[in-house]
């Protein structure tokens, strides 16, 4: 474990969140609260078409309105984009091509919106429709139109990975089962709108960018590279975020738009998205077709797993190579599983590109999973938890895949939630329509190789320590509101003995603050963590060596203690950290320090195609036990309590673990009861908080969160992921609810009460259909 | 950040006379009460009148009484003072249950009586952005030629979906409307008309001025259909009022939302008073809701859905009403 802290005493209450108050007072400003002086109105003019070449574009009638300052096409911006260098297929503005409707085509900036309304309306767009398709299916079907030329069969990726035997494995099966599951595509749904404020200074030829991004690094990158503007000519700043879950974990169009726009108008622009855009911008989790088959012993022990997962991606690749091999990878790391086999496909259509959320690629396959588990257990007559206890792994220890696990709490995070459900006292007991149902889930914390190969640690921190004897550190990681900035003010205080008042962070100014990756893959808390731990620590050492000078004892004999640095056998002689921080600029002046981080090679995975996605230096663990009710009328869905016990190595801030754990259950819930995109004809039906159907208080039930500490060795205080791992056990314990509340095995997400009423109408059917046969002569 | 509204301007007209005076002087111009539906729209698109009557400074529209022969309620009265209103709530629960059941509580402390029973009607083709209707060749409700829910016909489906009409339906409610040629009153029922297009029945100039409802309603409820506890309009609302005398019915109403362009009294009830509320008469009152409403693809939810289950409210609210004390006498 990397570093040591000051209290270990449990339970520790933890803190509020450095910024907490800011937000609640609404003394926070968010990008839409910037200083919108001399700031014109961006607008974006989007496709009305599903895909289509366009035969002529005309913006002049635009141009030529008054109060219009620019306007800018896909000929502004002639490169293509992308978060990962090998799928780079995208261009802020359509370039000869839309492929989805909604597609930014042009943008404008004027004085006012309601000028910028009338410049895209006086906007002429003419268009050779193309065939499009809106399902995996069609764009895979024989002759389909392709969205992009260099990709046949409109497939974006094709994984295929085999570990162990499963042939061997189904042979050595006394049971074995197969479930095709359909998840539909979800979206983050951040309270925060999309907005970016970009001002650019015709007299320098600076760039700054102020966005809602949680990758600020990749930002400043991108628009370099579609600007084609010197990286040190651009500043991006990060302002309070409202929320990310993926949604901004790589550069979305409208950023690189903005910033055309206040180059082209050489001023300052404005951009705030509707909502409606917020969805067409999208970036989300796919609608996701899985076939999963498992091979079980008598005893609950599993022999093989074999998943076949179909992606519908959208228009282009985002994320969506990484999405593809995580649903695979993620089979891994959280049973003993003896065989897997895994065919992933991750298909382009004419939709809003997939990105990234909140549990990325694990959460549909795991959903799978865990339902499949819980039907195979009740066809053995065995206990959902006993299954799991069968299947444990045991830490430390490499998957098949290779991944590194080195710390394994899910053991203890079963017990937990076991007894506070009341599980073995309550299930099979409950009145009808009523039930309980249980699942685990895992994610990684931090991929262990970024995704540019550059050569630099995987995370800097640096520590200013001045006159004034404050500590202030500088970190690229954007907090979104996750809390990271207040993970970084608490591993500096525990490492230095200090109180957290006396620590400020300064986060994500890339004219400040040393470059991050940004806030993806449950990273941050892991590797800026233990990078901040050894910055702190690096300080430590040389204000120890001073206060070893002052107290006049030798350097081994010093140590710390609430704000003091004292000296071994005598406790008498104590000296405060302003005394020591004073003495230590003498002849130095302000002291820079620098921590860094960077995975260890043996965690960043195999060495076969695509084994980098997924791996990790140690993985969160959670189960989770759910209780919910069904009305067989209505098909409502009532969840009445949830129970999630994490294993996050150990809580730097148990306050913020539980609150993250909060969300993501919360989050999981969402996706199982009510949330879904629909489009007609390749246009979002959902595109609002009243047709995209977010959780409202009303539906949000108690959670009791219990949090366990399997001390990591390589984490940060022995910490690991704790935003996202929860996420994924909540729709495959509310699935297992509903079945053990009415017997309905539900095989498709969300649970909506139509699809309810529909499931019980089938049975329905089918007893009917039975009693017919059996009564037939 | 929300689309622009077209420019407008706003009048605030101290008496009802003074409101149709200045409908008069712009013909095309819209009644605000909370503005909660009808801002909205604009915002999206949907329509661009020259003038809005704020409502909100007419007293008159603001009374609220419950009386000993009926009670009166102001046009312009929020649905949140009728959902908390203890007399109200005693004696109309149907009406205060749907009031409480409208959207979220920011809605409520400002929307009104008159504009949810003037809502409107939705579907999923007509509340969009002018970007998503302009792409789609607009529809027959708005700017098309085409309803995309039933592409050969031409008869626009939207559905009405406000929650207090059928609550003052099953409860015998009268409404008075004001105009330029005078005031008048009518039941209720008379307000709609089965045409997504025009399901009012108010000439343009025309405002609520307030509902009555008579003295010694039978007991009422209402229940809604939605995903969501909160924010959602009904999938379908249905409000019941029953009254059984020994032990058989001498009232039974219900009547819907949601489902149709109209909120409607379901017809047929009146063959089954006489008779105890058992699984016979449920099973036939299931019937009648599943013939009468008409749900169409206006939600992203199933029609089939909505059809079904509206009947099963009907059905858990009748059964509930009838085994509560107030109801038998």
């Amino acid at each position: 474990m990397n570093g040591t802290v000051a209290s270990r005493d449990w339970p520790r209450p933890g803190v509020p969140l450095i910024d907490g108050i800011d937000k609640v007072t609404g003394h926070a400003r968010f990008t839409a609260d910037l200083d919108p002086c001399g700031a014109l109105v961006g607008r974006i003019f989007r496709s009305p078409v599903s895909h289509g070449d366009i035969v002529r574009l005309d913006v002049s009638r635009a141009r030529d309105l008054e109060g219009v300052v620019a306007v800018v096409t896909g000929d502004d911006c002639p490169r293509t984009y992308g978060v990962l260098p090998v799928a780079m297929n995208e261009h802020p503005l359509a370039c000869g091509k839309v492929r989805y409707r909604g597609e930014p085509v042009a943008a404008v900036a004027a004085v006012d919106a309601e000028t910028a309304e009338r410049a895209l309306a006086l906007i002429e767009l003419e268009m050779r429709e193309l065939p499009a398709h809106y399902t995996a299916d069609s764009a895979r079907a024989a002759g389909a139109a392709l969205v992009h030329d260099d990709r046949p069969g409109n497939l974006e990726r094709a994984v295929h990975h085999v570990f162990g035997d499963p042939e061997a494995g189904f042979a050595a099966a006394d049971l074995v089962r197969e479930v095709r599951i359909d998840c539909a595509e979800v979206n983050h749904a951040q309270i925060e709108p999309h907005a970016a404020l970009a001002d650019y200074d015709p007299a320098t030829g600076q760039l700054t960018m102020q966005s809602v991004s949680q990758v600020t690094f990749y930002l400043h990158m991108m628009l370099a590279h579609c600007l084609q503007m010197d990286e040190s000519r651009i500043r991006v700043i990060k302002p309070f975020v409202g929320g990310g879950f993926g949604a901004r974990v790589e550069v979305l169009n409208f950023e690189i738009v903005t910033a055309l726009l206040a180059r082209a108008a050489q001023g300052k622009v404005l951009m705030q998205l509707t909502r409606e855009e917020n969805f067409l911008t999208h970036r989300a989790r796919p609608q996701t077709a899985i076939r999963l088959r498992l091979g079980m012993r008598r005893d609950g022990r599993m022999t093989a797993c074999e998943c076949e997962v179909v992606q519908r991606g959208g228009a282009y690749a985002g994320y969506g190579i990484v999405t593809i091999l995580y649903a695979g990878a993620l089979l891994h790391g959280l049973y003993a599983i003896p065989a897997v086999k895994y065919d992933g496909y991750r298909i382009y259509t004419n939709l809003p590109p997939c990105g990234a959320m909140r549990g990325h690629g694990g959460v549909n396959t795991r959903h799978a999973f865990e339902v499949l588990l819980d039907r195979m257990a009740r066809e053995l007559e065995l206990d959902p938890f006993a299954v799991r206890r069968m299947n444990l792994l045991s830490a430390p220890t490499r998957t098949l895949n290779e991944l590194l696990v080195n710390s394994y709490g899910l053991p203890e995070c079963l017990d937990r939630v076991e007894r506070a459900s009341g599980w073995r006292e309550r299930i099979g007991r409950l009145p009808r329509g009523r039930g309980i149902g249980m699942a685990c889930s895992h994610y990684v914390s931090g991929a262990a190789k970024p995704i540019h190969r550059t050569g630099e640690p995987h995370a800097v921190v640096n520590l200013k320590l001045d006159w004034d004897g404050g500590v202030t550190a500088l970190t690229g990681a954007p907090d979104i509101g996750q809390g990271s900035s207040t993970m970084i003010a608490i591993t500096v205080a525990e490492t230095l003995d200090l109180p957290l008042e006396r620590i400020r962070v300064i986060a994500a100014d890339s004219a400040i603050t040393p470059k991050d990756n940004g806030a993806y893959s449950s990273r941050i808390t892991f590797m800026v963590g233990n990078a901040a731990i050894d910055a702190a620590q690096r300080l430590k050492d040389i204000l120890s060596e001073v206060a070893a000078r002052k107290l006049g004892v030798r350097r081994e004999d010093v140590y710390t203690a609430a704000g003091m640095f004292l000296a071994r056998g005598s406790d008498a002689t104590a000296v405060s950290f302003e005394e020591v921080a004073k003495a230590a600029l003498v002849g130095e002046g302000t002291l820079t320090i620098k921590g860094t981080f960077t995975c260890p090679p043996e965690s960043q995975g195999g060495k076969h195609k695509g084994g980098a996605v997924g791996a990790t230096m140690g993985f969160s663990y959670v189960a989770q036990v759910v209780e919910a009710s069904v009305d067989e009328d209505t098909g409502q869905v009532t969840v009445h309590q949830v129970w999630a016990a994490i294993d996050c190595g150990h809580a730097i801030n148990p306050l913020a673990v539980t609150g993250q754990v909060e969300g993501a259950v919360w989050m999981g819930m969402g996706q199982a009861l009510s949330e879904e995109t629909c489009y007609l004809d390749g246009l979002p039906a959902h595109a609002s908080l009243l047709e995209y159907r977010v959780p409202t208080i009303i539906e949000s039930p108690p959670i009791d969160v219990q949090i366990v500490e399997s001390h990591d060795p390589l984490g940060p205080f022995g910490a690991k992921e704790a935003s996202e791992g929860a996420l994924a056990s909540f729709a495959p314990a509310l699935v297992a609810a509903v079945a053990n509340a009415i017997g309905i095995d539900l095989d498709e997400l969300p649970a909506t009460p139509d699809r309810v009423v529909e499931a019980l109408i089938a049975r329905r059917r089918r007893a009917r259909l039975k009693s017919a046969q059996e009564s037939a002569p | 950040m929300t689309a622009a509204a077209g420019a407008f301007r706003v009048v605030e007209p101290a008496d009802v006379a003074a409101a149709t005076a200045a409908h008069a002087g712009e013909p095309g111009s819209r009644y605000l009460g909370g503005g909660t539906d009808l801002l909205v729209n604009l915002r999206r698109g949907l329509g661009t009148p020259a003038l809005l009557i704020d409502l909100r400074g007419i007293a008159e529209l603001d009374g609220l009484a419950c009386m000993a022969g009926g009670a009166r309620i102001g046009a312009g009265v929020t649905l949140a003072r009728i959902a908390a209103d203890p007399e109200f709530r005693a004696r109309y629960p149907a009406l205060c249950e749907a009031a409480a059941a409208v959207a979220g509580p920011a809605h409520r402390n400002v929307a009104t009586v008159a504009g949810n029973l003037c809502l409107d009607t939705r579907c999923i083709y007509y509340n969009q952005s002018e970007w998503w209707r302009g792409a789609n060749a607009y529809c027959l409700k708005y700017r098309g030629d085409v309803c995309h829910v039933a592409p050969q016909g031409r008869h626009c489906h939207a559905a009405f979906c406000g929650d207090l009409a059928p609550a003052l339906l099953v409860l015998g409610a009268s409404i008075e409307v004001a105009g330029r040629a005078g005031r008048r009153r009518m039941p209720l029922a008379e307000l709609y008309r089965d045409d997504g297009l025009a399901h009012l029945t108010l000439a343009a100039d025309e405002l609520l001025v307030a509902a009555e409802l008579p003295a010694d309603p039978p007991p009422s409820a209402y229940a809604k259909l939605r995903v969501r506890g909160s924010v959602d309009f009904p999938l379908a609302g249905v409000a019941v009022a029953l009254r059984a005398e020994e032990g058989r019915l001498s009232i039974l109403r219900v009547a819907l939302t949601g489902t149709n362009s109209r909120p409607f009294l379901l017809d047929g009830t009146d063959n089954l008073l006489g008779r105890p509320l058992d699984a016979t008469v449920l099973r036939h009152l299931d019937r009648l809701v599943q013939k009468q409403v008409h749900p169409m693809r206006t939600t992203l939810l199933q029609s089939n859905y909505r059809r079904v289950a509206a009947a099963a409210l009907a059905r858990h609210l009748a059964a509930r009403l009838a085994a509560t004390p107030e109801a038998a006498r």
